[in-house]
């Protein structure tokens, strides 16, 4: 029965999803014609269907680039970029929109292994690294199998050490995956919409002002209390804000 | 001789024009006096000169007069003489009324000829203060003991000429310093000048030595210095305030403090300091209307040329476009003109050469620009005409002027440079224009629902489970198979000398009831069975040469399988030719038996 209301569930948005692919095609006509009001409407109503994907956001992040939305152009760019982490457009179109960013701040550095690691969990999306654990999953057994039933001794050696690794990337893919799921679904990062803010030091009125913040900076969010959020930005600073000044990615 | 006469008159004609031209007559006095003050009205004349004929002066008292005074003086240089002298008659008069009268000129006769003079106004005002040296003298012992000095008889004006223009129109500042007549000015001192923030500026020269004229101002008599004159182009729109002019005074005065008996022989004089500051001026500034493209900051009465010093010429010659712009207005602040070259021609920068004068009309003059070009290639070229639109505050509009257009024609050069030139040129950086965000994304691609993903699904989980169990069941199913076959083998090998054993006890059986060819017949089916049980090879496919070969392999010596083909030989041929055969067939089950035993030992 559960599996029957999935089958309609997935059915009802492919239906769904080919009525909002036209709508699409409209919005990328006002955006080339320039009309971006137009077309950031008609993003934001794809996107309002429940459906989403990285190029939509990417457009739509472009169409607010345009119309001089640079905050909001900021916020659709990083949304893009948790969906398709290493596609080189919104890279580099986050990057340009990044430069109205007032606060110019040093990030802390990292480790390099640390570096090296955030960039190859970075090279695909969660799906895109669930395959390739699948993938690898299937491989494994194949050379298993291979292993069991081959006679010839080399070819059971190879085979061993081949399994053995290969069996390393699947495990490996799979918390790749769910690592980048986590980070899609958990929206710790948010991003400042108000011009200037400043960070208090404890979550009321009263706290002590740290710090000056301003628009379209991306801050990690890392605690919660009512209406306010301790935030920390790149260079590790942290105090409250309240949530309004926010908008999670 | 009359030649001559003639080349010697002509000679003297411009001594005597130079004569005639260096007669001067003036009359001088001041412009502005005040009713009952004494004054100087005074004629020059460099030559002598006879039959003074006055001009009317029944509005003034003629006191003394005419007093004539000679001055001559004589110049050597280099060994040449000149003399020159100088007459004056001076007349002392008194005003009588207010008013502004004009004396007519004056005449005099030179050698019978009749000069006259230029024409003189005075302007005659109230008189404010008594001049008459008692009454003065009373009036100053007043202000000395005060120690300081009236503002109405010491001040400082900056004088604007305009006081609303356009941004980039000139505008004269003079700043100009009022001293009443009675109050002596020894020295200047601590000059503050204005900053004129928000102008640029280009000064006037005036002479260091400060003139001072009369001039009246608020019905007052004043003694005129003009201080500074600067020109100013306003540079930025709306109200400008120019900052006060600061300038100290040193002002001589008596003391008279006490009467002492000497005081009336020497008097007690002291420099007090007096500090001015002029009120500060605005001026309105008006924005130029919108300014079009060819407009590069040029204001005022402008005149525009270009030129170009050569129309024909061979490639990698150099030629000059000179642009030239004259007239009074903001001229250094003229940026130059664009001129759209050809594409391959290499263009330098414009240079840059001014010719400004400035004086009281305002900075005047002309500004020139030299674009430099070389043609690298032959052709027919034409470089558009240039445009140049300047603005002008006096009719409020822009004024446009361009050039004719200009043809270049551009033969090939002799010395072929071409090629090296091109190929330093071949290669450049992508130029960046500007900087824009990356195209969206075209084309179809899949929505999905949001925070949906593969990962984590029942789908994704049920592809792992599935292989596994694919896996499992195949590695089960291949398994057991392997593991019948491998048994079959296993038991035909174990069973395959029992078999045999069978075979040969039939046979034995056989040679008892002397029955030969079943005897034989019974001989090789135990062999071929044997062999085939142990070997695995099916008994169909056995012959000879598999058999011996396999034999060989697993390690049989070779005298065991000589003697198994001899017997398998022997007992073939005796199935049909049985009389052929010579050994008896006991002999041969003994052998055979005993083969069997040694095979036995020796397959593995």
């Amino acid at each position: 029965m559960k599996t029957f209301f999935q089958i309609i569930f997935i059915l009802f948005f492919s239906l769904n999803a080919l009525a909002q692919q036209s709508l699409l095609e409209k919005a990328n006509e006002h955006y080339t014609s320039q009309e971006y009001d137009q077309a950031i409407e008609a993003y934001n109503e794809i996107l309002n269907g429940n459906l989403e994907s990285a190029e939509v956001y990417f457009n739509l992040g472009n169409a607010y680039f345009k119309s001089g939305q640079i905050t909001q152009a900021i916020i659709n760019y990083e949304r893009a970029k948790l969906l398709a982490p290493n596609d080189e457009d919104i890279q580099f179109n986050l990057e340009l929109a990044n430069q109205h960013v007032v606060d110019a701040i040093d990030p802390l550095p990292k480790v390099f292994f640390v570096r090296w690691w955030n960039n190859i969990a970075n090279q695909f999306s969660t799906d895109g690294w669930a395959k390739i654990s699948i993938s690898s999953f299937i491989l494994v057994l194949i050379l298993a199998g291979l292993f069991l039933f081959t006679r010839t001794i080399a070819i059971k050696r190879l085979s061993f050490w081949l399994g053995i690794f290969i069996i390393g990337i699947s495990i490996f893919s799979y918390n790749f995956a769910a690592r980048q799921k986590n980070r899609m679904k958990s929206h710790n990062f948010a991003i400042i919409t108000q011009p200037s803010v400043t960070v208090k030091s404890s979550p009321s009125e009263s706290g002590t002002d740290l710090f000056l913040i301003h628009e379209g900076l991306k801050v990690e969010i890392k605690d919660s209390l009512g209406n306010w959020r301790e935030v920390r930005i790149a260079d590790g600073n942290q105090g409250w804000l309240p949530v309004s000044y926010i908008e999670k990615i | 001789m009359i030649k001559k006469l003639i080349v010697t008159l002509l000679l003297l004609i411009p001594a005597f024009l130079a004569d005639a031209d260096s007669v001067k007559f003036t009359m001088s006095g001041p412009n502005v006096v005040s009713v009952g003050e004494q004054f100087r009205l005074s004629f020059t004349l460099n030559e002598r000169g006879t039959d003074l004929q006055l001009p009317d002066i029944s509005n003034f008292d003629v006191l003394m007069g005419p007093s004539t005074s000679q001055s001559s003086s004589v110049q050597i240089i280099n060994g040449q003489t000149t003399q020159s002298v100088s007459f004056s008659y001076i007349f002392i008069l008194r005003a009588k009324e207010e008013g502004k009268f004009t004396i007519r000129p004056a005449s005099i006769k030179v050698d019978g000829k009749v000069y006259e003079s230029n024409e003189l106004s005075i302007q005659v005002v109230k008189g404010q203060k008594p001049q008459s040296s008692t009454n003065s003298q009373q009036q100053q012992s007043s202000t000395t003991a005060s120690g300081s000095i009236d503002k109405d008889d010491l001040f400082v004006k900056v004088d604007l000429d305009k006081r609303n223009v356009y941004k980039g129109e000139q505008i004269i500042a003079t700043v100009k310093i009022y001293v009443a007549p009675d109050v002596p000015i020894t020295n200047f001192d601590d000059v503050k000048l204005p900053s004129y923030a928000g102008f640029w500026t280009q000064e006037i020269d005036i002479p260091n030595q400060i003139s001072f004229e009369r001039e009246v101002y608020n019905n007052k008599i004043y003694q005129v210095g003009v201080l500074k004159k600067t020109i100013l182009f306003p540079q930025q729109t709306g109200k400008i305030t120019i900052d006060p002019f600061e300038i100290t005074c040193l002002v001589r005065q008596r003391i008279r403090q006490q009467r002492s008996f000497f005081d009336d022989f020497f008097d007690n004089y002291r420099n007090i300091q007096a500090k001015v500051v002029s009120s500060p001026v605005s001026i309105n500034v008006k924005n130029r209307p919108s300014e079009p493209a060819s407009f590069t900051g040029g204001v005022g009465n402008l005149k525009f040329s270009a030129s170009l010093d050569k129309a024909q010429l061979k490639s990698n010659e150099a030629a000059t476009l000179k642009i030239t712009i004259s007239g009074s207005g903001n001229l250094r602040l003229i940026d130059a003109p664009k001129v759209e070259f050809p594409a391959d021609f290499e263009v330098y920068d414009p240079k840059t050469s001014e010719n400004l004068n400035t004086s009281n009309g305002g900075l005047t003059g002309s500004k020139t620009f030299e674009y430099l070009f070389i043609p690298r290639f032959a052709g027919e070229y034409s470089i558009p005409p240039v445009k140049f639109a300047s603005f002008n505050p006096a009719s409020q509009n822009f004024e446009y002027a361009q050039s004719k257009e200009f043809t270049l024609q551009v033969e090939k050069g002799n010395d072929d440079q071409n090629t090296t030139v091109t190929s330093a040129y071949s290669k450049e950086d992508v130029r960046f224009i500007g900087k824009d965000i990356r195209f969206i994304k075209q084309g179809q691609y899949k929505l999905k629902p949001k925070e949906s993903s593969f990962f984590g699904s029942l789908a994704f989980y049920l592809l792992y489970l599935g292989a596994a169990l694919l896996f499992t069941v195949i590695a089960l199913v291949y398994r057991k198979k392997l593991k019948e076959n491998s048994n079959m083998q296993l038991v035909r090998n174990k069973k395959a000398n029992k078999v045999a054993r069978k075979h040969l006890k039939v046979a034995a059986g056989h040679l008892k009831n002397n029955n030969d060819e079943a005897f034989y017949e019974s001989v090789l089916k135990a062999f071929w069975g044997y062999l085939s049980d142990k070997l695995s090879i099916p008994l169909a496919d056995m012959n000879r040469q598999n058999a011996s070969e396999s034999l060989e392999k697993r390690q049989v010596s070779p005298e065991v399988i000589t003697d198994f083909i001899h017997i398998v030989d022997t007992c073939e041929y005796a199935r049909y030719a049985p009389s052929a055969v010579e050994s008896t067939k006991a002999e041969l089950y003994d052998k055979a038996a005993g083969l069997m035993g040694k095979l036995e030992k020796q397959i593995r």
